[in-house]
């Protein structure tokens, strides 16, 4: 006698789920949403009460919480299940999370978990192992289950991004692991509780496992403590509607949402295919892979895919010729690509009244075994996988950008590029006291990329996280009193150009104070030395590198005590470097992430990330913005004049002749320079036919060669022997 | 409420990038949106280009694919410069810049910091031989296949989600024929 609805087990109940779809193509074979269309008012009102509910759970609970990126920053979730997994109603925060639960219950099914440890009323259950639905470890998962009668009706659950997980670098975005061993704390799923608490023991590992124990038992605390009230607000609702209407109720959310996603899709999109390429580096030579020899080289990841609008307007989404698994800190799982790529969706065409698993019931995808997204190792690491995992966020925004500008939705265009730059760190004060921490202040105020119709705006959004908030400087000096944060600002000419440009990336400069005996940072970032997506649009330049900065042995604290001005960016610090204002021993510049950087009193580090992409031909940019860009110090007037061929006055006002002039110069200069497509294919082709490749580029094609798809794109595309190999 | 949001006239403006933003916005929050912008934004387009080529989709900022009065569907820029069958990659009908070098780079990435790395990737810059302007920019390490960032499928598109088949489809369109332009190249021709 399993414990679902009319004794089914919970494996049975997860398999019927997945065969009605197969054979009738609606969820849960739901041909006719009985109560959508019998009582739509009273529809909605249940649905809006379920919502109602987790949000509830997530504004009462957060209070447990003292980290700050979960109570100030809003890296947190809590959301109601059907029993068989789908999410069906959500607070806002991490919106992408639901899609990884349903990961997590097959897990537990196919674990006979029913069997052993048996799930029952009150239990708790916990896992952040990617192996079993998580993403990585960094997202935790804390859940109950809801019964009714001994019949399990639902699940209710907290998640969270917690502070440090414990890995071979302070934080919790580690950018340095070759396997799971090395990625921190990761626990599979686990009952952590019984009558609604977590059991006392559960605290030490959090205690002795992460280097941020009271913020991590706190967080702990946080989300079951949400989970369960959540879970008694729910019976409440079962009570008022009757368990009967919640049980199909959750159903037809689950189907009902799927057919709007399709006719949206079919509403705004082309059918057809759409190609997207992301590339980042993961660079271990020298740094982990002395003590890892498998390791002990850099990855150029290769990153395309090919996203594919049916015609009956589902999604698939392949995305063979992706960098092979390996010993490195970004491999993910299926639920990780889901639940990142999901985040792609919500703005683009997944916007509806509550958060649920729709998604999974309309897009389907292709991630080739033995590829990063589907290793094959079990102990392949993960630690990072949202990173990589997540640029497939912007293959959705970036894809159907172009299918909504050819149907002429123009206003529904939201191109973007992954973003993110942080920290995690670690010290030991003078006292002799250990501590860790991290931030997440510039993951959470991404700009976004040029339109087709204007320019992109600049730190107002988050991309994972659809309500995000910077926090407060104050509360992080307080956390990390090491870390004095002395500029926080957007940086000029920090953006892909275009006809409309992409928003100005933002800046956070921060001195060592008194670090004690020891202080180590490590940040990360989105890029890896290149662009940020391989493309701009329509002519338009991608957005640009990621910077982590670090300027050693400075002369910082003789320039405070004799109040001068101080640096505020990177570029400012460059700057006073060579101009000789500020002194530096020397300086680590890293596009993108960082290995573990010691600090000491006086160094300078410095962050800068989303300096997004632009949209058309720069030159055809309108002269009053160039204008504007240079009044607000945005674009500075010799870039102005390089780049959007527009001369600027002694006033700062655009001399319109010169410029037209200057323009026609700048396209005649293109034809002088430019050669024929033809030409420059030949030119190519010789490079390829040589095997003219430097090491990591090579590298990376010679893995990719094996997978049959990209193989047959790159000899067709050079018209190479059948059987080249590099 | 989409008659009078989603007019010709508010059309016309975003397409040409004067659109008030308030007025956009009120684009956004449309819902549902307006079941012929497809129409609409087609005849907008058409007005806007000296030629006389039936426009079926817009695919750039200046490319559209058109129906040729004897046969054949070709991407067509704003200029008149035609670049071939849609199904073939319309960037190995452009004129092609490539920068190599940080400091060809630096030219159009205005942050020295955050330069890309020549060493992984160069720079493509895709030009209308007609009217030179910039059509595209991929940053690729030397070797990738160019990107195709749009190849539709109109039939299904036309007779299916427009319910106004056109007169040429056929089940053979929707195929990319790229390869087909290369390997005629490899052979000299």
């Amino acid at each position: 006698m399993g414990i679902c609805y009319q004794g089914r087990t919970l494996k049975q109940a997860v398999a019927d789920k997945e065969r009605s779809f197969k054979d009738t193509g609606y969820a849960y074979g739901l041909k006719d949403l009985k109560l959508v269309t019998d009582d739509p008012a009273k529809f909605m009102r249940f649905q809006l009460r379920l919502v109602a509910a987790c949000i509830n759970a997530r504004e009462t609970a957060k209070l447990i919480s003292a980290n700050p990126v979960a109570m100030l920053q809003g890296e947190l979730l809590f959301m109601l299940a059907t029993p068989e997994g789908d999410c069906v109603a959500a607070s806002y925060g991490l919106a992408g999370h639901i899609q990884a639960f349903p990961f997590i219950v097959k897990s537990i099914a196919n674990l006979d978990f029913e069997e052993d440890p048996a799930i029952e009323v009150g239990d708790v259950f916990a896992t952040n192992d990617a192996y079993y639905g998580a993403p990585h470890n960094a997202d935790n998962y804390n859940w109950v289950p809801v019964f009714r009668e001994g019949e399990l009706i639902a699940w209710t659950v907290g998640l969270n991004h917690i502070v440090d997980v414990g890995g071979l670098q302070p934080g919790n975005l580690g950018t340095l692991s070759p396997n799971t061993f090395t990625d921190g704390f990761i626990y599979p799923p686990t009952k952590i509780g019984a009558r609604f608490k977590t059991y006392k023991w559960w605290e030490l590992h959090w205690k002795r496992r992460t280097r941020t124990e009271v913020f991590n038992i706190l967080d702990d605390k946080m989300r079951t403590a949400g989970a369960v009230s959540l879970h008694n607000k729910i019976l409440e609702i079962v009570e008022e509607f009757g368990v009967e209407y919640f049980r199909q109720g959750l159903k037809e959310i689950i189907e009902r949402e799927r057919r709007v996603l399709v006719e949206r899709i079919k509403a705004m999109g082309v059918p057809g295919r759409y190609d997207y390429l992301h590339l980042n580096t993961v660079n271990y030579r020298g740094v982990i892979g002395t003590v890892f020899p498998r390791s002990n080289r850099n990855w150029l990841l290769h990153e395309p895919a090919e996203l594919n609008i049916l015609p009956d307007g589902k999604l698939h989404i392949d995305l063979e010729g992706l960098t092979s698994e390996a010993d490195f800190h970004c491999n993910g799982y299926e639920a990780a690509v889901r639940m990142l790529s999901s985040l792609g969706c919500w703005p683009l065409f997944a916007y509806t009244v509550t958060l649920n698993t729709a998604l999974q019931y309309m897009t389907s995808w292709n991630l080739p075994p033995g590829s990063m997204f589907n290793p094959q190792n079990p102990y392949a690491a993960t630690v990072m996988s949202l990173a990589e995992t997540g640029k497939q966020i912007y293959m959705f925004h970036n894809t159907l950008s172009y299918a909504y500008f050819a149907r002429g939705f123009l206003e529904e265009t939201f191109p973007g590029d992954p973003s993110g730059v942080g920290y995690g760190l670690a010290g030991i004060l003078a006292d002799g006291f250990q501590w860790g921490g991290g931030d997440m202040t510039l993951v959470t105020c991404w700009s976004s990329g040029g339109l087709p119709y204007k320019d992109g705006e600049v730190a107002y959004f988050c991309s994972p996280n659809p309500a995000p908030d910077q926090g407060e400087t104050e509360a992080g000096e307080f956390l990390q009193p090491t870390n004095l944060t002395i500029g926080k600002k957007l940086i000029p000419n920090y953006c892909g150009h275009g006809k409309f440009r992409g928003g100005l990336g933002i800046g956070m400069c921060q001195m060592i104070v008194d670090p004690g005996q020891f202080l180590m940072i490590a940040g990360f970032g989105a890029t890896g030395g290149m662009t940020r997506v391989t493309t701009g649009n329509c002519g338009g330049y991608p957005g640009l590198n990621d910077i982590n900065y670090f300027a050693h042995d400075t002369n910082m604290r003789e320039i405070l005590a004799q109040g001068k001005p101080y640096p505020r960016d990177f570029v400012e610090i460059q700057r006073w470097i060579k101009d000789g204002t500020l002194k530096a021993g020397s300086v680590d510049l890293f596009k993108g992430a960082s290995p573990n950087v010691s600090c000491k009193d006086g160094d300078l580090f410095a962050g800068a990330t989303s300096g997004m992409g632009g949209w058309g031909d720069p030159l055809e940019r309108d002269f009053a913005l160039v204008e504007k860009d240079v009044h607000y110090g945005w674009i500075t007037p010799d870039v102005a004049t390089s780049v959007y061929g527009a001369v600027i006055d002694d006033k700062g006002k655009v001399k319109t002749a010169e410029s037209q002039n200057l323009r026609k110069q700048m396209r005649d200069r293109r034809r002088e320079r430019s050669v024929d497509a033809r030409e420059w294919w030949k030119g190519e082709r010789d490079q390829v036919l040589k095997k003219d490749f430097s090491e990591t580029v090579r590298d990376m094609y010679a893995d990719c060669l094996r997978y049959p798809k990209f193989r047959r794109k790159f000899v067709d595309m050079w018209q190479l022997p059948k059987d080249y190999v590099l | 409420m989409s008659e009078q949001i989603a007019t010709r006239e508010n059309l016309r403006l975003l397409v040409e990038g004067k659109l008030a933003w308030e007025e956009t916005k009120k684009l956004i929050r449309l819902s549902p949106k307006d079941t012929d912008r497809f129409w609409k934004y087609l005849d907008i387009l058409q007005e806007r280009v000296a030629w006389k080529d039936r426009i079926l989709l817009r695919i750039s900022d200046h490319l559209y694919i058109v129906a040729k009065k004897g046969g054949g569907r070709v991407v067509k820029c704003d200029c008149g410069q035609e670049l071939g069958d849609y199904r073939v990659n319309w960037k190995l009908n452009c004129r092609v810049y490539v920068r190599r070098t940080r400091e060809e780079m630096a030219e159009v990435i205005s942050i020295e910091e955050a330069l890309p790395n020549p060493e992984l990737v160069e720079m493509r810059e895709f030009y209308c031989p007609g009217c030179y302007a910039q059509l595209g920019v991929e940053v690729v390490p030397v070797g990738h296949p160019l990107l195709f960032e749009i190849l539709p499928d109109l039939d299904t598109f036309y007779r299916d989600w427009l319910g106004r088949p056109l007169e040429d489809q056929s089940p053979g369109w929707y195929a990319e024929k790229t390869p087909e332009l290369t390997a005629k190249w490899a052979k000299g021709g």
